[in-house]
Parts: structure tokens; C-alpha cells; sequence
């Protein structure tokens, strides 16, 4: 007799293993990118404000004018480029920063990004941001997630399996979903 | 079982290798040969609108949640597009800021009344942290942004 628990067992056990990784990698990445309202999941952005003396007209088309600000503010990073976004004010793009300077004002505002280790690269697999054959991987850890699920509910028999108390906390799994929807989706309750 | 696991991985090396992109090469490839300048769009929009286009210009704005658009400076001073991508499907990092982008895609246009440019120049100031000046907005105000679909940035 063909024993298919002892296989659903074997397989569920297998898939998991080479699941747990990618679920790993799934999960803490949808806590990150569950609350963009609150944080940004991929950079820390540190923003500060300083004050220096204007910068007079005669010295706004100066050559060293671009040096002359990262002198003042610290900034030692890689030159990439400025923009003028109007005539009193330049940004200066640097690697890791933006200064942002109003040169009659003398206001200078810096906005330093640092990219969230670990957090940034699961969130980079999980949005599925690689595109190319990362999508073929990531529909295949979806079907072996369902493959999973659907397992785990036949691994038992018996009064905890999904005959019994399997039955009711598996209707409950079921139920949390339709509530919201009912909740926030359909606006019915 | 060490065999088939090096075997995988080799396998997913090289494959995932073999299908990698240059790094900085977003969305579709670039198909146009011949560039158009921002100054000229912003000069007289209406004739691109609804037109595919190939723009050049330094980065000087990214989305910082999304990654969902761009800004490119434009070839005058004082002026720059927002290229608006499709949410996810090309995301820009942050650290494409201040760099050289060459960007496809389409010409469209935005109009807003008075009331929904001023929420849009409130919520601007709000996500830059900004003062916002209400009496900037005088009247209906329209837009003419890039739908981008594919871009390569050095």
C-alpha cells in the first residue's frame, strides 16, 4: 500500500529545508517594507542644517566655489556633480550626501544617506527588484510555500490533525484574512 | 547530497550571471537614436506630449521611499523633469543622485486645479522637509512630466 503521508512528511521536511533561507530573507523584509509610513526600509537619511557667512556675487561664479563649501562643511566624499536650481542656490552631489546651499542666505542644508545593511538586500530580493531569473526563483519559493502549507495540513493524523484541532486553528489561519477584507476591503462590518 | 548542493549553487551562479544586467541599466533597453534636449521639451511641451522621447541630464532628485522617480537636470540652469517610473517595476536607488542618466520614455502631461496643486506643493515641502508658501501656487497649474521606461546611469 501506497504510503502518501510518509511522502507528504519527506517532502514537507525537504522543501522547508531549502525554503527556510528565502523565508528568512521574506520575512524580515516584509516587517521593513510593512511600515515605509514611518521609516524608509532601504537608507537611513540623516538631514542636519549650518549657517555660513553669504557668499558675496562676485564669488558665486568662482572656480573654488564648489571646494570652498565642502571645505566648510567637512565633507571629504567623491565630487559627482551640482545642479543649480535657482540663481541663489547650489546642490553639490557627493557620494553619500547632498548639500544643498542657499548662497545669499548662507543656509546650508546636508542630507547623508546610508544604505540599511542586510535590510536593503532583502528588501532588493523580495520586490523582486533583480527582475530576470530572480522572478522564476521567487514563484518557485511560492509554490513551494503553498507546497508547504497544503503539506503541513495532512502531516498529522489523529485527534491534533487536520480532522480535529488541526481543523479549528486552520479555520482560524482562514477567518483572519476574510475579517479584514470584510473590515477594510468590502467596508461591510 | 554535497555534490547536488554544489551543483545547485554552481548552477544558480552561473545562470543568475548569465542573465545579470550592467548594474545601471534600468527598465527596457534603450531604443532611440537620437536625443532630445529637456531645454526643448520645457520650452514648448505640448508639441512632445504623448511623444516617446531620449533624454540626457544629471540626476538631481530621487524618490527617497519608492525609488518610483527621478529628476534630471536639464542642459539650462534653473530647470529640471521628473521622470515618473511605474511603482516597482523600475526602482532607482538613491545613490544614482548626481550622476549622468540617459532616459527613455514618454512625454504627459499633469493639470491641476489651484486647489490640488497647492495640497501637491504642500505634501512636496512636507516629504523635504520644507517650509511650504502658499501664495507660490496662483492658479491652476499643469505639469509635464516623463513616463520613464528605460534608463542607463553612469
Amino acid at each position: 500500500m501506497f504510503k502518501w503521508r510518509k511522502w507528504v512528511r519527506i517532502l514537507h521536511r525537504d522543501f522547508g529545508y531549502v525554503a527556510a533561507g528565502l523565508t528568512v530573507v521574506y520575512a524580515i523584509s516584509g516587517i521593513a517594507v510593512n511600515h515605509t509610513q514611518d521609516w524608509n526600509p532601504n537608507y537611513s537619511i540623516e538631514k542636519s542644517t549650518m549657517k555660513i557667512d553669504p557668499v558675496p556675487d562676485s564669488l558665486l561664479t568662482s572656480e573654488t566655489l564648489i571646494t570652498d563649501i565642502l571645505a566648510k562643511v567637512g565633507e571629504k566624499g567623491k565630487l559627482k556633480s551640482f545642479f543649480l536650481p535657482d540663481s541663489n542656490t547650489i546642490n553639490i552631489f557627493v557620494d553619500g550626501n547632498t548639500i544643498s546651499v542657499n548662497l545669499k542666505k548662507g543656509e546650508i542644508s546636508q542630507e547623508k544617506i546610508t544604505s540599511r545593511a542586510v535590510i536593503r538586500e532583502t528588501n532588493f530580493l523580495h520586490l523582486n527588484s533583480p527582475k530576470k531569473i530572480w522572478t522564476f526563483v521567487a514563484d518557485l519559493f511560492a509554490i513551494a510555500l503553498a507546497f508547504l502549507a497544503i503539506s503541513g495540513l495532512f502531516m498529522i493524523k489523529g485527534k491534533n490533525g487536520i480532522k480535529g484541532r488541526g481543523a479549528w486553528l486552520t479555520a482560524i489561519g482562514v477567518f483572519i484574512p476574510i475579517i479584514f477584507l470584510l473590515f477594510y476591503y468590502y467596508k461591510l462590518l | 547530497m554535497k555534490n547536488i548542493i554544489l551543483s545547485v549553487v554552481a548552477f544558480l551562479f552561473l545562470v543568475s550571471n548569465s542573465f545579470a544586467g550592467d548594474g545601471n541599466k534600468y527598465g527596457k533597453d534603450l531604443r532611440l537614436k537620437e536625443k532630445t534636449k529637456i531645454s526643448a521639451i520645457l520650452a514648448a511641451p505640448n508639441g512632445y506630449v504623448g511623444k516617446k522621447v531620449q533624454v540626457e541630464g544629471n540626476v538631481v532628485g530621487v524618490c527617497e521611499k519608492r525609488g518610483c522617480w527621478i529628476e534630471l537636470a536639464s542642459d539650462k540652469p534653473f530647470q529640471k523633469i521628473k521622470i515618473k517610473v511605474k511603482d516597482g517595476e523600475i526602482v532607482f536607488p538613491m545613490e544614482e543622485k548626481g550622476k549622468k542618466a540617459v532616459v527613455e520614455g514618454e512625454v504627459y502631461e499633469i493639470k491641476m486645479t489651484k486647489e490640488q496643486a497647492l495640497a501637491a506643493a504642500e505634501n512636496e515641502a512636507k516629504e523635504h522637509g520644507k517650509k511650504f508658501d502658499p501664495t507660490s501656487i496662483t492658479g491652476p497649474v499643469t505639469l509635464y512630466q516623463i513616463k520613464g521606461l528605460g534608463a542607463v546611469i553612469k
